[in-house]
This record gives C-alpha cells, sequence and structure tokens, in this order.
C-alpha cells in the first residue's frame, strides 16, 4: 500500500489487536489522535525498506509508559512531529522517515501521527511482528543497532536526551523517566541508517494489519468460517503458517500483577466436553498454549484469543470465565526464530521451561 | 410503607411494599407525558381505600426518560464544553469522537484551559486567571448557561474544576455547572463525556423531576420523593436535578434488586426475559455485579457505573426459524398481540411455542395446532441451550449458582436448565423492577490512583472511603448506617511496584425526614 489514509484506520487498529496476542493496550486514544492527525495534515506515504536509500536517516518512534496513565494524560495532535524535530535539533541532522516499534496494539498509530505532522514517510514495518513486553526483545536492538542517541519528549515539551551503551539499560532508564514524566512520554530511539533498517526491520507488517483487520471486519462470524480467509491472508505474509489451535469455553482465567507483568493462565475447553484442555500462558501476552501436557504454540510465534461468535481479537485483560473463544497461532516472521532473537525471546526467556518448536514442526 | 415505581418505555409499574410483604402491584401503560401513567398507577394502587396516603412514607421511582432523551437525541440543551488539561490533549477536544448528531445538539461550544494534574499530584500547568476571565467573557456574550468542566486527574485533585466553577458562578449566577468529579471514575474522555451528557439533560431533569413531584402531590402524596440510580442506590427527587445522567440504566438494576429482595439469594444469576431480549445479570451480595468494560450510550462512550449486563435476542416474540433450529434476535415486540400465530397472526414466535407444547394458554391454540411436534421439541430445546449458554458466560468463575426467572417472559422456561443449581420463579416477578425501585438503599462511590509505597494501604483505603461517605450523606443516606460494600485495589502494569488504583462503594439506609 502507498498510503494510509482516514480509512485504514479501523482496519490498521483491528489488525494490530489481533497481532498484539493479548497485550499491546487499548488502541483507541492512539487511533483518535491518529485521525485528528491525518484530518488535520493529510495523508501519509507508506514505503517499503527496499525502496529506501542505503544513506537514508530513520529513526524509530513511539509511546512509552503506563497505558492506565494515558486515559487521564492525553496525547497532542504535535506530540509526535515535535519529538522528531528534538530529535533532528540534537543529531544535527533530518530525518528522512519513521518506523514503529511494535505492530501489535496503539504503538502502530503513533508513527502515523509522527509522519503525518513531519510531512515524511513511514516505513511499512516494525521492530517486533507482534507485541512484546521489553524494548530489548525488539528486531532493532537484536541486530545490532543502538537504542540512542534517543529523545524522550512529555506533555508540555519537556525533553530529555539518552546517551547509553545496551538496550536493556535504555529500557530502564526511559521507564523511569517517563515515570517522572506523568507516566506517558513520546520516545524517538534507534536510529539508523537506511542500510541498517533493511537488516532490522520486520517488513510489510504496517499493510499487513491494515489487510488483517479488513479480512477480521469482512468475516466476522463465527470463527471456523474465519479461518480459511485468515490462512489465505497469513500463507501470503511474513508469517506463514495460521492454525486454530482449539475452541471452547474459558473455564478459568486468574492473573496478577507481579513486577509490573500481568501474569497467569487461561484455561479453555472444548465445547463438546471432549479431549485435552487447552491452557494459555499469559504474561502481559498470550506466550504459550498447552493441549493437555503438549505443547501447541509458543513465543515468538503468535496466539491470538478471538470471540468464538464474532472473531474479534480479546486482550487479555478483558479474558474472563465463561466467554466462548477461539485460539489461533501463526508463526512468526524467520527474524525472530534466529539464534540471536532466540537469546531474548525464547520460551525460557519468559520463565518456561521448554525448548522453543516451531508451530508448523509442533502440528506435522 | 413504601411505594416504588418503574417507568419503562412500554409499561408503567407500581408496588406498594409493607416491609418485605407485597401488599399492592399494578401495571399501566406508560403514556407519552409519562405523569399520566404515573397517576394511573398510582390511582389504581390507592383505589380500594384500604392504604391511606399518609401510610406512605416513601416514594422511589425508576425511570428511562434521561436515556432515552439522550438515544433519541430530545430535549437535549446547549452546553460549553470546559477541558482543564492544556498542555496535555491539544487536538483532541472535548466531544472528538461523539457521533455528529448528537455533538450537533450540543451547540459546539468547546474551550479548552491550562491546568489539571499529573498520577502523583504533579500540576499538568498552573491555572490562568486571563483563561478564565475570556472563557466567562465569552460564555456572557454568546449566553449559555449550562456548563460542564473537566480537568486531568479531577478525581484525586479537583481544585481547577471547582476553581473555574466558583469563578463561572460569581459571574453568572443562574449557571448550571456539572464538574466531571462528580462522577468519580479515572478516564479523562469518558468521564468529561458524562459530564457533558449530565449538563445536556439538566433543563429537561427540572422538567422531569417537578412533573413527578407534582403527580405525587395531585394524588396527597406529600413525603419523601427518591429517583434510582444505575447502581441500584437511591437518590433524592432534588439531586436529580443536578445529577439525571445519574438514572442511565437504572433499569435492568432495578430488575436484579427486586430479583434479589423477591428471593433473598444474595449470589444469584437473574435472567429478565421480555419481549425482545433475556438480560441476563449476577447478583453479588445481593447487589448487580457492574461491568468493566466501556459503555457507549447514543454512541457516546462513557464510564458510568453500569450493571454487567448481556442482553441476547430472545423473548416472547422472538422469531422461530428453520424448523426451530434458529430463535431470534428478530422479534415482533409489541406486536406479538396481532402478528403472533395465537392472536390470528401469521409469524411464529416463541410464545406460539408454548402453546403448542400445551404449556400454556394463550390465545387461541387451535392456531398452532398445525406445528410439527419436531418443530415445537427442538425450538424449545434452542431455547434452553441459548439460555444455558449465556448464563455459562455470565458465571463467576466456575461457581455453581441459582438462577432466578424474572419478567413477562419467564414462561418461556418449561424446562430445567442445566447451568443453574436452582431456578426460582418468585411470585410478582413481573414487577420485578418496580420492587428493585422500591427497596434501594443510598450509596456512594470514590476512586484514586494511590501509591502505597506513599500512604499505607489501610489509610490509603480508609482515605477513599471517607470520600464515597461523603457522597451518600451528600445523596441522602444516614451516617450511621453507611458501609463499604465493595472494596476494590487494581495494581497497575508498567508503573513503580505499590501503585494502585483504589475504588470503594458505600451504601447506607435513608436519612429519615430526608430531603425531597
Amino acid at each position: 500500500m502507498k498510503f494510509i489514509d482516514l480509512e485504514h484506520l479501523d482496519d490498521l487498529a483491528l489488525g494490530s489487536v489481533f497481532l498484539a496476542t493479548g497485550g499491546g493496550g487499548d488502541p483507541h486514544v492512539p487511533k483518535l489522535i491518529a485521525h485528528e492527525a491525518i484530518k488535520k495534515y493529510g495523508r501519509v506515504s507508506v514505503i517499503k525498506p527496499e525502496e529506501l536509500d542505503d544513506d537514508a536517516y530513520v529513526v524509530t518512534i513511539g509511546s512509552v509508559g503506563a497505558p492506565t496513565v494515558s486515559l487521564e494524560l492525553l496525547p497532542s495532535i504535535d506530540d509526535a512531529a515535535r519529538t522528531l524535530e528534538a530529535f533532528e535539533k540534537h543529531v544535527g541532522r533530518k530525518v528522512d522517515a519513521v518506523a514503529s516499534f511494535e505492530i501489535g496494539g496503539g504503538n502502530s498509530l503513533i508513527p502515523l501521527v509522527a509522519a503525518a505532522g513531519k510531512g515524511i514517510p513511514v516505513i511499512d514495518g516494525d521492530g517486533m511482528g507482534r507485541a512484546l513486553p521489553e524494548a530489548q526483545m525488539m528486531s532493532y536492538p537484536i541486530a545490532g543497532i543502538r537504542p540512542t542517541p534517543a529523545i524522550a519528549f512529555d506533555y508540555a515539551g519537556n525533553t530529555a536526551i539518552f546517551e547509553v551503551s545496551t538496550t536493556a539499560i535504555y529500557e530502564r532508564h526511559i521507564r523511569s523517566y517517563s515515570m517522572a514524566a506523568g507516566g506517558m512520554i513520546t520516545a524517538a530511539e534507534h536510529p539508523m541508517t537506511g542500510k541498517e533498517l533493511k537488516r532490522s526491520i520486520i517488513p510489510g507488517t504496517l499493510s499487513f494489519s491494515v489487510g488483517l483487520g479488513r479480512t477480521l471486519r469482512e468475516n466476522r462470524g463465527q470463527a471456523d468460517t474465519l479461518l480459511k480467509p485468515l490462512q489465505e491472508v497469513f500463507a501470503d505474509s511474513i508469517y506463514g503458517e495460521c492454525r486454530l489451535i482449539h475452541s471452547g469455553k474459558v473455564i478459568d482465567k486468574a492473573t496478577r500483577i507481579i513486577g509490573g507483568y500481568d501474569i497467569g493462565e487461561a484455561t479453555i475447553e472444548a465445547f463438546d466436553g471432549k479431549g485435552d484442555n487447552l491452557t494459555v500462558s499469559i504474561k502481559n501476552e498470550y506466550l504459550m498454549a498447552k493441549l493437555g501436557d503438549k505443547v501447541s504454540a509458543s513465543v515468538p510465534d503468535l496466539i491470538t484469543i478471538v470471540d468464538y461468535e464474532t472473531g474479534t481479537p480479546i486482550n487479555a485483560e478483558r479474558l474472563r470465565y465463561g466467554q466462548r473463544v477461539s485460539v489461533f497461532a501463526t508463526g512468526c516472521p524467520e527474524f525472530y526464530r534466529s539464534e540471536a532473537a532466540l537469546k531474548v525471546v525464547a520460551p525460557r526467556c519468559f520463565g518456561f521451561d521448554i525448548d522453543y518448536v516451531p508451530l508448523e514442526k509442533l502440528w506435522s | 410503607m413504601r411505594i416504588g415505581i418503574d417507568v419503562g418505555g412500554t409499561h408503567t409499574d407500581a408496588v406498594i411494599l409493607d416491609g418485605d410483604q407485597v401488599i399492592a402491584a399494578t401495571k399501566a401503560l406508560t403514556s407519552a407525558d409519562v405523569v399520566s401513567g404515573i397517576t394511573d398507577a398510582l390511582d389504581s394502587l390507592l383505589k380500594d381505600g384500604a392504604i391511606s396516603q399518609d401510610m406512605i412514607e416513601t416514594v422511589m421511582i425508576g425511570t428511562t426518560q434521561f436515556t432515552n432523551a439522550i438515544v433519541q437525541r430530545r430535549e437535549l440543551s446547549p452546553v460549553a464544553a470546559v477541558r482543564i488539561s492544556l498542555p496535555s490533549g491539544r487536538g483532541m477536544p472535548p466531544m472528538v469522537d461523539w457521533p455528529a448528531d448528537i455533538a450537533d445538539a450540543m451547540g459546539g461550544h468547546i474551550y479548552t484551559l491550562h491546568g489539571g494534574y499529573l498520577y502523583d499530584g504533579f500540576p499538568v500547568a498552573d491555572i490562568r486567571d486571563d483563561e478564565i476571565a475570556a472563557l466567562i467573557k465569552d460564555l456572557l456574550k454568546k449566553g449559555i448557561k449550562n456548563i460542564a468542566i473537566a480537568s486531568a486527574f479531577s478525581p484525586m485533585n479537583a481544585q481547577p474544576e471547582k476553581i473555574v466553577a466558583s469563578k463561572i458562578r460569581a459571574a453568572i449566577p443562574d449557571a448550571r455547572i456539572t464538574v466531571s468529579h462528580s462522577f468519580g471514575r479515572l478516564g479523562l474522555m469518558e468521564r468529561e463525556n458524562a459530564a457533558i451528557m449530565n449538563t445536556t439533560l439538566l433543563p429537561f431533569a427540572d422538567k422531569v423531576v417537578s412533573s413527578f413531584l407534582d403527580a405525587l402531590a395531585h394524588r396527597g402524596l406529600h413525603c419523601p420523593a427518591y429517583i434510582s440510580q444505575n447502581d441500584g442506590t437511591l437518590m433524592s427527587a432534588d439531586f436529580v436535578r443536578a445529577y439525571p445522567a445519574l438514572t442511565f440504566a437504572s433499569g435492568p438494576t432495578n430488575s436484579l434488586r427486586g430479583a434479589y429482595k423477591l428471593t433473598g439469594l444474595q449470589e444469584a444469576i437473574v435472567v429478565d426475559i421480555g419481549g425482545t431480549t433475556s438480560d441476563i445479570g449476577v447478583l453479588q451480595g445481593g447487589f448487580p455485579r457492574e461491568s468493566n468494560v466501556v459503555i457507549e450510550i447514543g454512541g457516546v462512550r462513557t464510564n458510568f457505573r453500569m450493571p454487567d449486563i448481556l442482553a441476547i435476542g430472545l423473548g416472547g416474540g422472538s422469531l422461530v426459524l428453520d424448523e426451530g433450529q434458529n430463535i431470534g434476535p428478530q422479534s415482533v415486540g409489541h406486536n406479538l398481540v396481532t402478528e403472533g400465530l395465537v392472536f390470528g397472526g401469521e409469524t411464529l414466535t416463541t410464545t406460539d411455542i408454548l402453546v403448542a407444547s400445551g404449556a400454556a394458554d394463550i390465545g387461541d391454540a387451535s392456531k398452532v395446532a398445525h406445528i410439527p411436534k419436531t418443530t415445537v421439541e427442538q425450538a424449545s430445546l434452542t431455547m434452553h441451550e441459548k439460555l444455558d449458554q449465556s448464563i455459562e458466560m455470565m458465571k463467576p468463575g466456575g461457581k455453581e449458582m441459582p438462577v432466578i426467572l424474572v419478567g413477562g417472559g419467564a414462561i418461556l422456561v418449561t424446562g430445567g436448565l442445566k447451568a443453574a443449581s436452582q431456578l426460582h420463579r418468585p411470585e410478582n416477578s413481573g414487577v420485578a423492577n418496580a420492587i428493585g425501585a422500591a427497596i434501594a438503599q443510598i450509596g456512594g462511590e470514590a476512586e484514586r490512583l494511590m501509591s502505597y509505597r506513599e500512604t499505607p494501604r489501610e489509610e490509603a483505603i480508609k482515605k477513599v472511603t471517607d470520600e464515597a461517605k461523603g457522597r451518600a450523606v451528600e445523596a441522602g443516606a444516614e451516617t450511621s448506617s453507611i458501609k463499604a460494600v465493595d472494596i476494590e485495589e487494581t495494581a497497575v502494569p508498567y508503573m513503580d511496584e505499590g501503585a494502585t488504583r483504589i475504588r470503594v462503594k458505600v451504601i447506607g439506609d435513608l436519612a429519615t425526614g430526608g430531603s425531597s
């Protein structure tokens, strides 16, 4: 796709909730601010990573903080563009295009606000291909891109400059800065050249999310009938495999907050009560699914739970006892199956005592 | 003795309660002017002279008029929406995501000012006297008297809203003002929406409350009058003149509370089956379980306290399709009495199935004699399955729970319900709403985001509880009877350990000789 315009925002937000695998926050406010920005400044050009010049200068942009805070501390229409301007002033050069941290949830939309305000293109791609809880899990640092120089910009235009050695340290620092600055800031980080971007980005996820949202909207209805259109969309993408791994009723769901994470499990019993129950482990996102004792999908592959009747993705916070749901699993981009990526996103990194086995091998 | 009145879209129900006893009950049609429906119901209750007016201590009224006004876009007055949050939220003005027709009805008077607070109590910005002066000047010039004010994190620090409100009041003495912190909950846009919807209804609220009180006075009832809120508690009638929006969704709440009163069951599922839908709710401690999701009213997002209701398309007028394999959601609704087969119509409805099965004697049974037995059995099975599935969805975590059936359509349930540990069909279930209104108490609620690191947990909860108690007293509760019925603590992800959202709800008895 060449442009993102007002009519794409609902589909993008819906697709991004599917790709958020239970996490990522409610995209309602980000969608509104993107809507107002595009209405005011016009549609946003989308360019593929390979269309970018090798020596172009790109920065990633998005919100960092606690989604609960942004219920009161609303974003402004020019926050993202002014963040970029502050970044440009600091590094002393123009930014040619912006890219997203993560396509899953609200941060799929913030780069559009920046791009609209500055009149520059947004790159079709992101740094996760899904939602994951920490910055060092992004493809950019995994591919060796330094997180800084980075700039954080608060609601009043105060800025902070970061120069740190690793993304893990950057993550700690920017989180505490975000809390000091009202709980939600806009950040421009992981600057890179076009050449670096091409080897570190998960490509095509922006346009894919719009198409996925459209598929979900046009095929709204029972999950069984949604499977085929979904498989067609995924087969044609970097994700590949898409499977309906279970349908049934949520018979148990319990989570609690530990160290900033929403951690717990949901158990889903087949409608006819026969066969093994599916247990989905949650740590902000849906990270592992087991049918009885057998693993049927795990991170970094995607696990998404949808309402059985409508196919609408259900956020982990909203999942509750009695809901009739279907669980889809899809492959993850090849990038996340590399040794370097699995060092930070394999099941063991989230405390699960299993090795990662790709979805299609689990089911072959 | 108390009188409970429920003014619904179709029927106005009324009951007289003596303690727990239902002394008299009546159903009248809701009139276009509402008031004559109420007087008809009162006449019918008091007609035989066994109960005299001076035996009635209080009257409680439940009404859908304010919800309907918003949904149907009528009786709405122009409003100035004032938000105090700059420099945050630039380019995201009040009503930005409202449907155009209702936003237009407000007149598009939008003002944004500097001020408000952050989650930790640090100011977003200082409020500016010059901005407030300019606002007042413009309000005077345009002659706007209905004003809604919302500031960032006002549930935690309402000073900015209070300061702006008092300055407006000083300059425009007859201004009608809603400050968003009266609606408690976090979520600036949703709380602001609630304040704006409340404000647009204020002139209408005056009219409605006056006509209610007139109707009672005409029937010689001079006792205090109360109106029910969406959480199953009461407001004094005069309080409603200031907070009409708090009546939204009080209908389903009253039906749940009435079901509690009729059975005494504190923990139960309530299924209210009407003509078009079955509304399924959950009683927890005798009160409706509240919904956590964003609720839209007339297309506007709000965070009102609403009961968690699952409405499914199954009622006495629902269409029976495919030899009984499918039922609803389409319904002939109020036209059942002309369109249903047993009434000589041409549409196969659930009521016709009931008559064909021999479980009820309604209309002309010969008109449904031709329906195959297999269709009757299949339709009955589909109905019961639909209800079972929906009850399962509403049941809290794996618990066995009894089910209470209320509403005119409750007769559709001829067999048992697998999802129910026990099935209750209380007497007088047809007027459960009016009973729910009659037994209501006074409530109050408060919510804050606090850090247990800075304020010890017990102290924090006490602070929020005191705030809720203050609200209950303001609404007409007797201080010594107030107790906390629900304390909700939610840890906030991605914030400091100890950051917690605390919500407290309190309930108390009506203050005797309370204001009316």
